[in-house]
């Protein structure tokens, strides 16, 4: 098909999707926008850049987003390194061994998606003040692995069933154990899992509230997802630094993302199905 | 695999060892594996769980023990007009929020897999998954501002086109809040619904649709009569994941109404949270708790059977 033909065809659903995207686009281009005007600017003009331009705004911004940005990572990384290891070796044992309970055991874990995380956030509240882990590391990151073990669990298993049989044959005979095998043979075939897993975990860490809403205490622990909103509570009038607050806190995932595009939307779009 | 001799699922041998899909290992390694998370599932999923059903029979005020009051909390739940609100409220958000993501998300999949230019296939895939990685907080207060009666997005977009006199409160309303939290990030094609459908779509066989080309079938006529029935898998699964997300649902709730204006937003989770952890009534929240689980368990297994109510539909 020629250039032109495929244009003269395309271009009903060409301004269709560029009309969605627009709307999409708008309010986040509008809050770009507006990050860089002090209030008097604001309320004269609403929709377009106004100079001068005034980025001083994410110098008052920063200190607060710099140190929420920060404890994300300092919650997101260890859940994610956890969720990785916790739930490749689960999906191995599921995937490659045959045991007693093996799909009772299986089963169990599925029925917990089933169950709302809201439902466990009050007595995992009590357990972190009975254990006296409010404000740690562990009482944050623990609780976000076991969400996340469930569905990691699922979908490495899933993987590992896929890898051909003959792979761990050949490797046996060539005398190597069962820990060799994961490490060297299963974990390298699996790294597309792996990285949809990663993604997946990331960005629910990342976006959770309830969690660290119930065992963070203190705000200078908090990280991304209610640092901004508290605050814009603080600076709400003041549109400029608010705005900037918001566009400080989106970069880091957007920074990930522009490096990981590819592997980013093949892992979100892995062909799910039920 | 046709070169396999031995079956795959083998009982125990007389060498009082497990049997692997092929060769030995003690029965100890499987477990070896699991025993992480293992210990996690049951410290924090499963005894939470159980516990979280036993306190909806007490009153209980953490740290203190709970104190048995049979059935009183949901007696009193009940009675709760809030509550009885609370679910009138989020079955009318969780119907309305699905049928928008998921048309829009079907409509935007469509769009981008007719396109012959697979460049601009992926350009579009790309500019709609970019928003998904914007924190929801940050997404949710943007909207705030999107609605807001002062300086709002809409207002301002509205008044400037001459399509209303005065800029309106959305949120402030008892009338609009609740479809202003459904309409949240309009046109909702960018999410996870729009990846799978895509990469559903994209994997359908082309021969059938070059066929039905030959056959004459129009474009739309292909999108109803063979998209649409080869992706009820996909389909499916989105629908169980936002209804189950949408019955949830509290952030919305939490960052920008607060479940106002008089109690119109608000829905069984952020009551939940309300009630636990303003109030400190953890029983009376945990009795909440275990009513949303049990109707997302019915609705859970409902779409799952209509899903696989006839046979040939399973190995889909």
């Amino acid at each position: 098909m020629s250039r032109s033909s495929a244009w003269r065809r395309d271009w009903p659903l060409m301004l269709a999707l560029l009309t969605l995207a627009i709307i999409t686009y708008v309010p986040f281009v509008f809050t770009v926008i507006n990050s860089f005007k002090i209030n008097a600017q604001f309320f004269q003009e609403f929709w377009l850049p106004t100079l001068p331009l005034h980025p001083e705004n994410y110098v008052r911004a920063w200190p607060a987003m710099g140190r929420a940005i920060f404890n994300s990572f300092t919650y997101s990384i260890p859940t994610l390194v956890l969720t990785l290891v916790f739930s490749g070796l689960a999906g191995y044992a599921f995937a490659r061994y045959r045991f007693p309970g093996r799909n009772i055991l299986f089963v169990a874990i599925l029925a917990l998606i089933m169950i709302p995380g809201i439902l466990l956030v009050i007595p995992m509240f009590s357990v972190i003040i009975a254990l006296d882990w409010g404000d740690t590391l562990q009482g944050v990151v623990l609780p976000w692995v076991s969400v996340e073990i469930v569905f990691g669990t699922f979908l490495m298993r899933t993987f590992f069933e896929t890898l051909p049989q003959e792979y761990f044959e050949a490797a046996r005979l060539d005398g190597a154990n069962e820990f060799t095998l994961l490490t060297r043979i299963a974990v390298p075939l699996a790294l597309p899992a792996f990285s949809t897993l990663a993604i997946l975990d990331l960005l629910f860490s990342w976006n959770d509230i309830i969690w660290p809403l119930v065992a963070i205490f203190d705000s200078g622990r908090l990280p991304v997802s209610i640092g901004v909103l508290s605050f814009a509570g603080q600076y709400g009038t003041d549109y400029g630094v608010t705005f900037a607050s918001y566009v400080i806190a989106s970069l880091p995932l957007i920074i990930i993302f522009a490096f990981t595009s590819r592997r980013f939307m093949d892992g979100l779009s892995g062909g799910l199905s039920i | 695999m046709t070169t396999k001799s031995q079956p795959k699922i083998r009982a125990k041998t007389e060498s009082g060892r497990w049997q692997l899909r092929s060769g030995f290992v003690p029965l100890y390694v499987p477990f070896l594996f699991l025993i992480p998370a293992l210990i996690l599932l049951i410290s924090f999923r499963y005894i939470p769980a159980v516990s979280a059903i036993f306190h909806s029979f007490t009153y209980w005020n953490i740290p203190e023990p709970g104190e048995f009051i049979g059935l009183q909390n949901y007696q009193a739940l009940f009675d709760d007009p809030i509550f009885i609100k609370s679910l009138g409220n989020i079955l009318k958000y969780m119907v309305g929020r699905t049928a928008l993501v998921l048309v829009m998300a079907f409509v935007g999949a469509e769009l981008v897999y007719n396109l012959s230019s697979a460049r601009w296939r992926n350009i579009w895939r790309m500019v709609f998954t970019i928003p998904m990685v914007i924190p929801i907080t940050v997404n949710l207060l943007v909207w705030q501002q999107v609605y807001a009666g002062r300086q709002g997005m809409l207002n301002e977009f509205l008044t400037g086109i001459g399509a209303m006199a005065r800029p309106y409160p959305w949120l402030g309303r008892p009338d609009t809040a609740l479809p202003a939290l459904i309409f949240i990030g309009f046109p909702a094609v960018a999410g996870f619904g729009f990846l799978i459908i895509l990469a559903a779509l994209q994997n359908l066989s082309s021969e059938v649709n070059d066929a039905a080309l030959i056959d004459g079938c129009s474009r739309l006529r292909r999108v109803f009569a063979i998209d649409l029935p080869a992706i009820r898998g996909p389909l499916a699964l989105i629908l169980i994941l936002s209804l189950n997300q949408g019955m949830q649902e509290f952030a919305p709730m939490l960052v920008m109404t607060q479940g106002g204006p008089i109690n119109t937003t608000m829905s069984p989770a952020y009551y939940l949270y309300i009630q636990g952890f303003t109030y400190g009534k953890h029983g009376y929240a945990s009795a909440i708790g275990t009513v949303l689980m049990l109707m997302t368990l019915a609705l859970s297994i409902f779409i799952l059977r209509m899903r696989y109510r006839r046979a040939y539909d399973v190995a889909v």
